[in-house]
């Protein structure tokens, strides 16, 4: 029963977890349409259904807090949904805060932490939506409206004047429109704005909005024409129409259910006025004017979004779309900001299936049995030779060739089931950016490209954390404060990129911002105050991108709300590092930041070069690995050992083993290499091998198959005469470089990882082990762990 | 605990029981993967079933001398609080039933640490069977490696 109920506790808190992000996703797309009549139907429901599906699951479950104010905001949406309300800054901010505490309510619940307070929240949604509709319509034409902290300017929307009589609504022409519009009108005529409402009863008599358009083309110069929605739900569409002719010719048009009124030359130089400029308010005392602002989130086309298009694709309902063809309406997609491709988790949920992620794993390490089994099989294949038909081998050859691609794709397939749209932690940062706008009293605009990149879901959860940090620092310390980027000569709205990419086996993932770039001179100070570079040292980006993940590091004097730690880059750092990925970064002073993340697609699988030292074989991951080269063994450089220059200091100081020798670990071999000095890492000292005579019996016990792909390997280093070369594969970059000498280079492989996950195994410089299928577990090493005790010390 | 189904290795011509309960299987040893700076008495890990393990040689987790392996060694693969080990043992073969009342406990002339070890002692068919104590044997701290380790 309690495993039932648990089972069922999970599934609720993964159900929860999906709404939320369709939420978080959906209140993305609602933001621009804050303060105008008309709000997308399907978005609402959508956001509607989300709140709803929370509320009747938090009930069964009995997480009351959730319920109630799924509800508070479910009732919310439902008001917005039947235009009782129109959705202010307000309400918006109250939706995102409320999703915020909804998703800490679920938390806490699953932490079994007490619930955080709810009441305020819910009294705020009151407020917001219990006002009478004639507070709400005052509200509506005040004077005054309250100014958002984070306005963009030039985002004006019009609403209607209070002076005209019969409210027309406000139309968006486009400029080309407008000038049309102008053109028409110096010739002398006079615009109308005719509005048709449609009805069945007239369908019926043959009036739709083709005949009218037709009817007003006969009169004169169809300009614009635009569907609006109703209060009522229901749908007008209104056409400004240039001509000559007299009132007498459509008077009696009304019947037929079109109303016309002069069209405004107020309302017209307005129009012209906002296309004119961008950053201009309008002037002409049109009362209420809104504002709204925030980040802008837009998606693969990073145009600068003019208002212009903001207010027409603000206004554009989207059903009339397809069901009449109004080919003069303007072809912009009718949601503003809508990532182009839809993304793939808003499928219907009807056919997706929920999978743990362990079974996942499972499936996972079978197949890579199932790829080691074949691998025998080829083996004892190979055996037969001797003894089968030449005809038989072949066959047996063909289908075993077979079944090795057949494997293949299995596991592509199993590893593609394991990932997902990399959009899922985009969508996070789009939040994150806007709280901080609000912090900050910066305007930013976002662009997010290749959301829809996919990337193993282990890996997604790991690098959240990082990616928030690095956006975080972007805003905060990236880009400047308005004042001082117009100084510069750039717009005053700063700029953050979001991209992802995949690249072969890896994804790339880049946070960029256009700010005033890294400070290399006060990093460059700060890191000499402490000592850690020479006193005339220059900082290569690698170098710099070093010191700034130091832990400790930091160039603020204070800490403050949104980063000065000085720890968040070493998080990130060690976070790319430990999936096996690679972090670099790309700034100009004055020009901006690009911090560059490269991923594995996969962690269960990685390319790996494998070495063998003493006649042991091991496996380095080929992502850390920088070349292969070999030097002359006379140029390694040795330098005294001093007393206390212990690297190993408590650090790795673990109660299951033995205190290690620290002479082990100490480094004192160093050899010059492209300009920079490689501390030398031998493996046969630090593991405590058995030195290797070259042409002794060490080969002997190497593995069969690595013996045969010592023989048909082309592309091997060998080593000549170890007596005077040294074979060295340089791993990490930057200050972490080294160099590890190896005996024998003996080849490439493709490695299923696997973790070392007893503690009697984990030892300093192995990440893991393989096998590479003769079932026989070669280690992986930890270049990270070996860099870190190599890194000389002085 | 009543009638209780044990496996039955032999350590230097001694008899040992594991609750079959904790032993996973029973492997032949093929190649074990020595890994550096380990304990003295880990052998190295080996692939099981797709996952790699630490292989232990009992013989110098318990202080006696290390022997060859041959065609009887055997790697006995259990798991206790969610570890899966082998523990190499120089034969494995029996599967017994010892009722609950023939098991004792392990008298105080046994020495040391060793009655840590056992959960206690029973006889059959005219043997001593020592049985053993998976958690504690798998349970590792300075002081038991420098009271067994040979460094």
């Amino acid at each position: 029963m309690t495993n039932l109920f648990s089972s069922f506790l999970d599934d609720y808190f993964a159900e929860c977890d999906e709404h939320l992000m369709a939420i978080r996703q959906n209140l993305l797309f609602v933001e621009p349409y804050v303060n105008q009549p008309l709000l997308s139907r399907s978005i609402l429901d959508k956001l509607f259904g989300s709140f709803h599906s929370i509320k009747g699951l938090s009930g069964m479950v009995g997480v009351n807090e959730a319920e109630q104010l799924a509800h508070e905001m479910e009732s919310y949406l439902r008001a917005l949904r039947d235009n009782k309300v129109v959705l202010t800054t307000e309400g918006l901010d109250a939706l995102l805060s409320g999703t915020k505490i909804l998703e800490e309510v679920i938390t806490a619940y699953r932490i079994q932490n007490p619930a955080p307070d709810i009441v305020p929240i819910c009294d705020r949604f009151r407020t917001i939506f219990t006002k009478p509709e004639a507070q709400e319509q005052e509200q509506e034409k005040s004077e005054l409206q309250e100014k958002v902290e984070l306005n963009l300017p030039g985002q004006s929307i019009p609403t209607v004047a209070d002076t005209q009589p019969k409210a027309p609504k406000s139309l968006k022409l486009k400029p080309e429109e407008s000038i049309q519009l102008a053109a028409a009108l110096e010739k002398g005529n006079r615009a109308w704005q005719f509005e048709f409402l449609p009805g069945t009863e007239k369908a019926a008599r043959g009036i739709n909005v083709n005949t009218v358009r037709q009817r007003l083309q006969s009169i004169g110069q169809l300009i614009h024409a635009e569907p609006i929605a109703l209060e009522n739900g229901g749908i007008a569409f209104d056409f400004i129409v240039v001509s000559n002719a007299d009132t007498d010719t459509f008077a009696d048009w009304e019947k037929d259910g079109i109303s016309y009124l002069p069209y405004s030359e107020q309302e017209i130089k307005s129009q012209q006025s906002t296309v004119n400029s961008q950053n201009e308010e309008s002037e002409n005392g049109r009362a209420g004017e809104r504002e709204s602002g925030g980040a802008e989130i837009k998606s693969q086309k990073s145009t600068v979004k003019s208002q212009k298009e903001e207010r027409e694709s603000g206004t554009t309902a989207e059903s009339p779309r397809k069901a009449e063809n109004l080919d003069n309406i303007s072809p912009t997609p009718p949601l503003p900001h809508s990532p182009a491709p839809p993304l793939p988790f808003t499928v219907a949920p009807s056919n997706v299936v929920r999978v743990d992620l362990a079974r996942l794993d499972e499936l996972m390490q079978m197949v890579g049995e199932l790829v080691i089994t074949r691998s025998r099989l080829a083996d004892n294949l190979n055996n037969l030779k001797t003894i089968l038909p030449a005809s038989h081998l072949r066959t047996l050859r063909e289908t075993n060739l077979t079944l090795e691609r057949q494997l293949r794709d299995l596991r592509e397939g199993v590893m593609r089931v394991r990932m997902v749209p990399i959009g899922e932690i985009f969508v996070r940062m789009q939040f994150a950016i806007r709280d901080l706008v609000k912090e900050t009293q910066k305007q930013v605009v976002l662009e997010v490209s290749g959301e829809t990149t996919e990337i193993d879901k282990f890996i997604v959860e790991r690098m959240m954390n990082p990616l928030l940090h690095l956006v975080r620092n972007a805003v905060s310390h990236g880009l400047e404060e308005q004042q001082e980027r117009v100084r510069w000569g750039k717009s005053p709205q700063g700029k953050i990129a979001l991209r992802a990419t995949t690249v072969g086996e890896m994804v790339t993932i880049e946070v960029e911002d256009d700010g005033r770039g890294v400070n290399v001179e006060a990093v460059t100070s700060s890191a000499r105050e402490q000592e850690s570079i020479g006193a005339d040292t220059t900082l290569s980006s690698e170098t710099l991108l070093d010191l700034i993940c130091a832990s400790g590091f930091s160039t603020r004097k204070e800490a403050d709300l949104t980063s000065g730690r000085g720890v968040g880059m070493t998080v990130v750092k060690n976070t790319v590092t430990e999936l096996g990925g690679f972090l670099s970064l790309d700034t100009q002073v004055g020009r901006g930041t690009r911090f560059i993340i490269q991923l594995p697609l996969t962690l269960a699988i990685a390319d790996a070069l494998i070495v063998s030292v003493s006649g042991q074989t091991f496996a380095i991951p080929l992502s850390s690995v920088h070349e292969i080269t070999q030097v002359p063994s006379a140029d390694v450089t040795l330098y005294p050992t001093f007393a206390n220059a212990s690297v190993m200091g408590g650090e790795w100081g673990d109660k299951f083993f033995k205190p290690l020798r620290e002479s082990k670990w100490e480094n004192n071999e160093m050899i010059a290499h492209r300009g920079t000095v490689l501390p030398l890492i031998r493996l046969a000292r630090i593991f405590n091998l058995e030195n290797e005579i070259p042409g002794s019996d060490a080969e002997e016990n190497l593995q069969p198959t690595l013996k045969k792909e010592l023989n048909t390997q082309t592309n091997i280093l060998q080593s000549i005469n170890s007596q005077s070369l040294l074979n060295l594969v340089v791993v990490g970059n930057g200050f972490s470089a080294a160099a590890i000498v190896v005996d024998r280079i003996l080849g490439q492989r493709e490695i299923v990882v696997r973790p070392l996950t007893d503690p009697l195994v984990q030892v300093t410089g192995i990440a893991g082990a393989t096998e590479l299928g003769d079932g026989y577990a070669v280690l992986i090493l930890d270049i990270i762990a070996l860099t870190r005790a190599a890194r000389i010390k002085n | 605990m009543s009638n209780e189904p044990f496996i039955i290795f032999e350590l230097v011509g001694t008899k040992y029981a594991i609750s079959s309960q904790m032993v996973q299987r029973m492997e032949m040893i093929e190649q074990i993967t020595p890994v550096p700076n380990s304990p003295s008495f880990v052998e190295g890990v080996v692939f099981s079933r797709g996952q790699v393990i630490p292989a232990i040689n009992l013989r110098v987790r318990f202080g006696f001398e290390k022997i060859r392996y041959d065609i009887r060694t055997r790697l006995i693969v259990i798991k206790a609080n969610d570890r899966t080990v082998g523990l190499i043992a120089d034969s494995a073969r029996e599967f017994v039933v010892i009722p609950a009342d023939a098991i004792q406990p392990p008298p105080e002339a046994i020495c040391g640490l060793s009655d840590k070890y056992l959960t206690g002692i029973a006889i059959s068919g005219e043997k001593l069977v020592l049985i053993l104590n998976c958690e504690e044997v798998l349970k590792f701290s300075n002081n038991s490696l420098a009271a067994f380790g040979n460094s």
